[in-house]
């Protein structure tokens, strides 16, 4: 018996240090997943695909009944958007035009600019059923041109960056999961060389916002529903991708800098078509890996 | 071939997680509550009251296999959910000599269960960061909510997996070795 119970005592330990390893090993700043992960999550993602279809139908169906019920009011609201809207395409059409004119006299004509993307298509198959970690698997990887730090959007804003790609599948970090070593280089536009810089550094729970901690300040007040995009510095992401409106201003804890809190433009709860970003600008290595560091 | 039934719902359950937060009510994902599904943990208690016999430990194993398998697709940190389900299941079947295998024995069986991977999970989230949930609030957002709702599915699931996790487990053990 006492044998026994030593044994038992002993799997126990051993089963410790192999938890204290596994996380040790998995916490490390990693790129890449290991082989075994890699086939893991695309044999998963394989069936999910196959999963998701049948269930997002029957989710949709009800969503759907209530859709119905707020059509009415949705169309009369578009059609007077879409009178608007005709108007901005024409203005539009001039400043491309204008745009690619003044390009083109400053011999920039095959530059691409870091606004420029090329987006790749994806479905979200799953999302974690642990709420704390705030992923969600797509179905395209690195075969459809997937890498890991690209950033993902859906048709209303950023939603989050690619954090692990697999051949066939992707993990998505949602911006809800942000950290401090997760940090978009964003900005908020105004005239005349007057925009505020600055990062987004993190999702404050409490007031279900990111956190806007401001670099640069401009001579003019921070006002609420300003729209804060991604500015292209940091190397990763492209320049003006929406990342939400300003909800609040707060000083920081020291009083040097201050943050705003600013409201995602995007859903992250009901999320199932998304766009992965892949910045067309290449650049060599070296500069990304030192702006990440920074 | 019966053998491979097992293996084959605890994997089916673990895809259904992955879109079980699309199956609730939005209201409900969007508010502070966090519902955590632990369907897995609870078949594999099932498994370990109804389907092994005493010295065996198949539902061990598969609390560890499915355990790290969870944690490769749906949380890139690994170990958490494999130990803590195998530990919960390991308790489950030292635990499950001193009841007899009727429902009630199941689901207090099934609710300690829950209670202590959860908040095993909940231990080590803290320990490396990933959450800053004070105790009370994790008491009141998580694991009541997470308590009931697995509480639930274990009262749809008995009725449909209970005989049939018996029948299996008569038929594929007997005879056999023990393993572990």
């Amino acid at each position: 018996m006492s044998f026994l119970r030593k044994k038992r005592l002993f799997v126990l330990l051993i089963g410790f240090i192999v938890l204290v390893v596994l996380i040790g090993f998995s916490l490390r700043d990693r790129e890449n997943l290991t082989a075994v992960e890699d086939f893991l999550n695309d044999s998963v993602g394989f069936v999910q695909n196959i999963i998701h279809t049948p269930v997002n139908y029957v989710t949709g169906f009800f969503s759907n009944l209530d859709d119905i019920r707020d059509t009415y009011e949705q169309n009369e609201l578009l059609k007077e958007k879409i009178a608007e809207y005709s108007g901005l395409i024409y203005e539009v059409q001039e400043l491309r035009e204008e745009n690619d004119e003044l390009r083109s006299t400053m011999e920039m004509i095959d530059s691409e600019s870091i606004r420029d993307f090329n987006p790749i298509q994806a479905t979200v198959i799953s999302r974690s059923p642990e709420q704390w970690v705030e992923q969600i698997t797509i179905n395209k990887g690195e075969q459809d041109g997937v890498r890991s730090n690209m950033a993902v959007i859906t048709a209303e804003g950023m939603v989050g960056k690619i954090q692990t790609a697999s051949d066939y599948t992707a993990n998505v970090q949602l911006l809800t999961g942000f950290d401090q070593l997760n940090r978009i280089s964003a900005t908020i536009s105004r005239e005349e060389g007057q925009d505020i810089n600055g990062m987004i550094e993190g999702y404050d729970e409490e007031s279900s916002s990111l956190m806007f901690r401001i670099i640069e300040e401009s001579e003019d007040e921070l006002q609420e529903g300003e729209l804060v995009v991604s500015s292209g510095m940091g190397g990763v992401f492209p320049a003006g991708l929406q990342i939400g409106t300003v909800k609040e201003v707060v000083p920081d804890q020291y009083g040097l800098t201050r943050t705003a809190l600013v409201e995602p433009a995007a859903d992250m709860y009901d999320i199932n078509q998304v766009i992965v970003v892949d910045r067309a600008l290449a650049e060599d290595d070296n500069t990304q890996t030192e702006e990440e560091e920074e | 071939m019966k053998r491979i039934y097992l293996p084959l719902i605890l994997f089916l359950l673990l895809l259904l997680e992955g879109v079980a937060l699309k199956l609730l009510p939005p209201g409900l994902v969007i508010s502070d509550l966090l519902i955590t599904p632990h369907w897995v943990l609870v078949f594999l208690i099932l498994v370990s009251i109804f389907y092994d016999r005493e010295d065996t430990y198949y539902s061990v194993l598969y609390a560890l296999l499915f355990g790290l398998l969870f944690d490769i697709v749906y949380t890139g940190i690994l170990g958490v959910y494999m130990f803590s389900y195998a530990l919960v299941v390991y308790i489950v079947h030292g635990l499950r000599r001193m009841l007899h295998g009727n429902i009630f024995a199941s689901l207090l069986l099934g609710a300690v269960g829950i209670v202590i991977a959860d908040i095993f999970i909940y231990m080590v989230y803290t320990v490396v960061g990933m959450t800053e949930v004070v105790w009370a609030d994790y008491l009141m957002t998580r694991l009541l909510p997470s308590l009931l709702a697995n509480w639930l599915f274990l009262v749809i699931i008995y009725p449909l997996t209970v005989n049939k996790l018996t029948d299996w487990g008569e038929e594929q053990l007997t005879g056999s070795k023990s393993i572990l």
